[in-house]
């Protein structure tokens, strides 16, 4: 069975096998299934077709294909710490940048906000291999930076001494890095620029925003936790426009006459379906309750009114959440640290610094309306 | 030697690359553009800015043309194109198919490009660096001339060859592989020397760095070395076997240096 993200370019088709070649003369095949990049001109030979199989390793499969996998693409920016460096960046221009790079590469970054998420993606991927060794259906995890080369010998010094499995990057050396997350059939991507966010949700990736906790609050080391504000995030922000619009009482009223009407999805619903595919091969081999992946819904809708029909949407979609938080317009943050989740979406930026005040690792997806309204932070909740 | 001769990037080019021979032209009309037209085109532009940094500029590009087998009609039609194309093209050398390799060894060519890869190959095993020279998505000139590198081959050490074993390479071609790193030393320096006159941004040469098989260590490797040949690449790429060619669309390379490492499928 094979994972169905939403994403066009995935379903490349198999192809047939093809032994090595047995001198370097072997002039035309080409480097991938079809009419590759650097395709033979010249006298053709007919092909035989290739296959492509993972790389396998002793206990499973660790570099599964991309279009199989799960690839989540984080810069470096947001996986480490590296604000000092950001500073002479900024200040100093970046040839000093640079030099400073190489003169501490030996010196490995300190753990960033979604470091904790990285390290919980991989004890999923352990839980799986054991469960399903031949199966590539598993998180891959991609250095996507526009960061130039030659930061690469410090970053790749970080990971080794942080021990992550990390062995895919693409270091842009300045160019839009856009390209290459499709080529990698990017599920999500996490940068500390909203700028390349935005283009990237705009190009059909999800995308979020990463911000460091200034405190750090524990999080489990054997469960990932993610968790979802509703709308702008999973849904679209249809409803949310009707609110800024309209104001509350419409709000109510909008919700209640098209309650059996489903909500569009929104940029993240993808990513939802996706864990939501994996949660079922645990519980498959009888591991419901002791599932390594747990999603949350943390929405300001309220249960009795305006959260059924989140309900019934997500319903539809055949998706659901472990638990469901219907807030009605109370303060997310508490709720978000008893969870603790290794990430938290939202659409809304004053949610985002609440939460990431309180400990939470939280990540803004600047999408809909929400944007075009910029926070005020004293502002009263919203009851929806 | 001539010493000035040792800075000078002596790039051989097939004409069949330069331009299209085989679509039947009219008497009067320049021939068609072929493959390495960009990269003509984006070499020059090279050319153009490391005069403008300094006049008595020696370390440049010089392009030279190579017919193999072409009829006197064709060879005339050659001249005008290139001259109606205003490539600036150094030497025009005519030769037959059996001495292809001697006239490149001749000429002292620091690296001779086709978009054919038995002429790679041959030119290879004739001592002569070679690299591949690939076709443009877009035949639009680019305006930086971009040259990748494998980090399988530079990043590749004495200890490193076990897991091109796993791949299926025999010793044979590993050995090879190990020769070929050493080939590609020169012309790394070369490029590396010319990509330091430039700065970050706005540079007409765009280097690269792509490991395809070997893991972020090897990749590590090939930067140190690269680095301790002069040559800082702008962008680095490892794909622990995840396929090349969607990458490489996005990256339209005019120059990939991989010596055949990349003909292998996994089986």
């Amino acid at each position: 069975m094979s994972l169905d993200p939403v994403q066009v370019m995935k379903g490349q088709d198999p192809m047939a096998l093809s032994p090595p070649p047995a001198s370097n003369g072997d002039s035309k095949v080409s480097w991938d299934e079809k009419e590759g990049f650097c395709d033979s001109v010249g006298p053709k030979k007919p092909k035989s077709g290739p296959v492509r199989r993972a790389r396998k390793v002793e206990g499973g499969i660790f570099f599964p294909k991309p279009e199989n996998a799960v690839t989540i693409a984080v810069s470096s920016r947001v996986l480490f710490r590296t604000e000092k460096e950001q500073k002479v960046f900024e200040e100093k221009g970046v040839e000093e940048y640079l030099k400073y790079q190489v003169e501490h590469e030996n010196e490995p970054f300190a753990p960033g906000p979604a470091f904790p998420f990285i390290k919980a993606l991989e004890s999923v991927n352990t839980r799986l291999r054991e469960l399903y060794p031949e199966s590539e259906e598993l998180f891959d995890i991609v250095l996507v930076t526009y960061n130039h080369a030659n930061v690469g010998v410090r970053l790749i010094n970080t990971i080794n001494h942080h021990n992550l499995f990390i062995e895919r990057f693409c270091m842009t050396g300045g160019s839009s890095p856009i390209g290459y997350l499709k080529a990698w059939h990017t599920n999500l991507y996490l940068s500390a620029d909203a700028e390349k966010v935005q283009e990237a949700l705009s190009e059909g990736i999800a995308a979020a925003t990463m911000f460091m906790p200034e405190k750090q609050i524990e999080v489990s080391e054997t469960q990932l936790r993610v968790a979802f504000d509703g709308d702008a995030v999973l849904f679209s922000d249809e409803s949310e426009r009707i609110f800024k619009a309209h104001g509350l009482d419409k709000f109510f009223e909008h919700e209640r006459e098209n309650e059996n009407t489903l909500l569009d999805h929104g940029p993240l619903k993808g990513f939802l379906e996706t864990l939501g595919k994996l949660q079922k091969k645990f519980y498959a081999k009888g591991h419901r309750l002791d599932c390594p992946i747990r999603t949350y819904l943390v929405t300001a809708r309220s249960a009795a009114s305006s959260g059924i029909r989140a309900l019934k949407t997500l319903r539809a979609w055949g998706l659901e959440t472990d638990e469901a938080l219907f807030l009605a317009g109370a303060p997310k943050g508490p709720m978000l640290e008893k969870i603790r989740p290794h990430i938290y979406f939202d659409d809304q930026m004053f949610h985002v610094e609440g939460a990431v005040e309180m400990g939470t690792i939280a990540a803004h997806v600047p999408y809909g309306i929400a944007q075009k309204y910029p926070h005020k932070k004293k502002s009263t909740n919203s009851a929806k | 030697m001539d010493p000035q001769s040792d800075c000078t990037l002596v790039t051989a080019v097939s004409c069949h690359d330069i331009f299209d021979l085989q679509t039947g032209q009219s008497d009067s009309s320049p021939l068609a553009k072929g493959t390495a037209f960009a990269f003509i085109k984006a070499v020059q532009s090279v050319n153009e800015r490391l005069v403008k940094l300094s006049e008595k500029q020696t370390l440049l590009f010089e392009v030279i043309l190579l017919g193999k087998d072409c009829e006197e009609q064709a060879k005339s039609k050659i001249f005008d194109s290139a001259k109606y194309y205003d490539l600036e093209i150094g030497k025009f050398c005519f030769c037959s198919k059996e001495k292809f390799e001697r006239t490149l060894q001749e000429n002292h060519v620091k690296l001779f490009l086709s978009s054919d890869r038995d002429d790679v190959h041959s030119a290879l095993k004739a001592g002569v660096p070679a690299a591949l020279l690939c076709q443009q998505a877009d035949q639009q000139v680019q305006n930086q001339l971009k040259v990748l590198f494998s980090g399988d081959l530079i990043g590749l050490t004495e200890d490193s060859t076990e897991y091109l074993k796993d791949l299926g390479f025999n010793d044979v071609q590993i050995h090879n592989f190990k020769a070929a790193k050493g080939r590609i030393q020169e012309f790394a320096m070369l490029i590396g020397e010319m990509r330091r006159r430039f700065g970050c941004e706005d540079s007409p040469l765009h280097t690269i760095l792509m490991t395809v098989w070997g893991s972020r260590d090897i990749c590590a490797t090939a930067l140190k070395t690269l680095r301790a040949w002069g040559l800082d690449v702008d962008e680095a790429f490892c794909l622990a076997g995840a396929p090349c060619t969607p990458i490489l669309t996005v990256l339209q390379p005019h120059i990939l240096w991989d010596d055949g490492l990349h003909n292998l499928k996994e089986t």
